[in-house]
């Protein structure tokens, strides 16, 4: 009995914008709570850290330790809440708090939904590599105009660690899980990838692990970006993160999809 | 198989439900086996059964939340759609309560709707108007703004099954939808649903109420172990399954009343306390009941939970 007032569904990218909007809705709910820290983070890092040290280690690989440092910031930030947004607070929306079943129940199919969660990890990877270099600016680290590039990398760095972290989610049976993830994978990443000191000065042996991982590529891209320095090798890295983002997406959608249809 | 569905008997262009020889394993346990039923339009179709029966199972398949068995051979149309390759055009003609509420808490009473709404593509402006057209019609509009932490759990189901209704869909789906509220909420829900149906709403809803079912479907399959054990509209169930009228007795009392011999056609279900003698002679009946001392008795008309007791079992299952 089909029925000729039968409504056609959304196209893709309503649909897409649809879940966005909902994590952004929740998101901005909070403005003063959620949007603050973002701030006030890299301010501390860079006074404490930045300062502090920047007394002792005066440059380093050329430039001075505050702006070295600066300079990876923004990736970090993004690394971090996109992070966070697709392993705690996916888990949390899954197993928890349940939205995902009145989610699934209108017209999104799952891969709408996790592909739409990617997206606002990008999102959120945009805005926290905007405030880190919002506090750049500030600290006169950096220069406009330059510097507005830097949050489409934090866009990017959030896009590849929403698809790793979904990935990651859709293994883990418990919350605690992710402390290893936490813990194991990610704060190695921001001590090594070339951030705090350039993944040169790592011994022979580890340094193709820390090309291997995402963060090193973001941050030798947004240094790039925000040095107007470009090299050949940035294309390299670019490239890196474009198929890290597709392959490591599909495997998430892929996965992940059957924790929620099932 | 007892009870073939009625639509069979009506013909099959009117139905819009149409289920033939589903089955839903997961691993090694039949959540839903070989079942097969239809749901005429602007009907109320509930499927019953114990915890773990496949209830909610069977209702996920029908929206495509759960895929069925590639290789059960069985079909499904969905007002024309098949949920394996349409799941959209499905959802967009359905609403859903879920089991558990799955609210955004961080959002108020609109906030939720509002949201919700943007999954349909419903123009601002426009779900703005619904949105208030179903508080009132779910008698939430003084919580407009309410947050969802400050609702009781009876405001929480009307504002869900409000949300469900935000499409204005043609079939409405309830899984469980009055569990856990209390009488005077159940009753508001029932009567929101029944004016619904009125209006041209198909119903399908999972219960382990037998008061719920027998007031709210015009059809009903009784299951368990995902298998359907019988199905029928409630008066047919009645009618076919159990004998018309019960006698309940406290056990002791009845041992008491010496070990004489029942009347013919009185059958015996015994638990741990109570002792039931079903027989469709009231008089036999009350002529045992006369035997017995005063106060530890009743007799009653038979219902659907002696039905969904007879058919699905006294004993726990392992899940239960």
């Amino acid at each position: 009995m089909k029925s000729s007032e039968t409504p056609s569904p959304p196209p893709l990218h309503r649909r897409l914008y649809s879940v966005w909007f909902r994590h952004m809705r929740v998101y901005t709910r909070h403005l003063l709570s959620n949007g603050f820290p973002p701030f006030l983070e890299p301010l501390l890092f860079l006074a404490a850290i930045g300062l502090g040290l920047g007394r002792y280690i005066e440059t380093m690989d050329g430039l001075q330790y505050v702006v070295f440092l600066g300079t990876g910031l923004p990736v970090s930030a993004a690394m971090w809440t996109a992070a966070f947004e697709c392993s705690f607070g996916t888990f949390i929306r899954l197993e928890f708090e349940k939205v995902y079943d009145g989610m699934l129940a209108a017209p999104l199919t799952a891969e709408n939904l996790i592909v739409g969660e990617i997206i606002w990890a990008g999102t959120k990877g945009l805005f926290f590599s905007f405030a880190v270099t919002c506090i750049l600016l500030l600290f006169g680290i950096i220069q406009l105009p330059y510097a507005l590039l830097a949050p489409i990398v934090g866009f990017l760095t959030g896009l590849m660690f929403g698809c790793l972290s979904l990935y990651i989610t859709s293994f883990v049976k418990t919350i605690n899980h992710f402390n290893f993830y936490m813990t194991g994978l990610l704060s190695p990443m921001f001590f090594f990838s070339g951030i705090v000191f350039p993944t040169s000065e790592l011994p022979r042996v580890i340094r193709p692990f820390a090309e291997l991982v995402p963060l090193t590529h973001s941050v030798q891209l947004v240094r790039a970006v925000l040095l107007s320095d470009y090299r050949l090798r940035h294309l390299a890295d670019l490239a890196y993160i474009i198929i890290f983002i597709a392959v490591v997406g599909w495997l998430a959608v892929r996965r992940l999809k059957r924790r929620l249809v099932y | 198989m007892r009870g073939i569905c009625r639509g069979d008997e009506r013909g099959m262009s009117a139905a819009v439900i149409r289920v033939g020889n589903i089955s839903k394993t997961f691993g090694p346990v039949h959540a839903v086996r070989d079942l097969s039923f239809e749901v005429e339009p602007a009907t109320c179709f509930g499927l019953l059964g114990p915890n773990g029966a496949g209830k909610t199972t069977m209702m996920k398949m029908i929206y495509a939340r759960s895929p069925r068995d590639r290789d059960c051979g069985g079909t499904m149309d969905i007002f024309g759609f098949d949920p394996r390759t349409q799941e959209l055009q499905i959802k967009c003609l359905a609403g859903v309560v879920p089991q558990e509420d799955s609210l955004d808490d961080e959002l108020n009473v609109v906030g939720n709707l509002m949201i919700y709404a943007r999954f349909y593509s419903i123009p601002r402006a426009e779900a703005l108007r619904r949105i208030e057209a179903l508080l009132t019609f779910m008698e939430l509009s003084e919580r407009r703004h309410a947050k969802i932490r400050e609702l009781s759990g009876g405001m929480k189901r009307r504002l869900v099954i409000a949300r469900a209704l935000l499409n204005n869909p043609r079939l409405l789906i309830l899984d469980e939808p009055t569990t856990g509220l209390d009488p005077q909420v159940r009753h508001v829900i029932w009567d929101k649903l029944r004016l619904l149906k009125r209006q041209g709403t198909t119903i399908l809803l999972t219960t382990h109420y037998m008061d719920e079912a027998f007031v709210m479907c015009d059809n009903l399959i009784i299951m368990d172990k995902g298998e359907a054990i019988v199905q029928g509209s409630p008066a047919e169930l009645l009618e076919r399954n159990i004998e018309a009228f019960v006698l309940e007795v406290d056990s002791n009392a009845m041992e008491t009343a010496s070990n004489r011999t029942l009347p013919a056609g009185v059958r015996v279900d015994h638990s741990h306390e109570t002792m039931r003698l079903f027989s469709n002679d009231v008089d036999g009946l009350r002529a045992v009941a006369d035997t017995l001392a005063r106060g530890h008795h009743i007799i009653r008309r038979s219902n659907l939970e002696d039905v969904f007791l007879k058919e699905t079992g006294r004993l726990l299952n392992e899940i239960q």
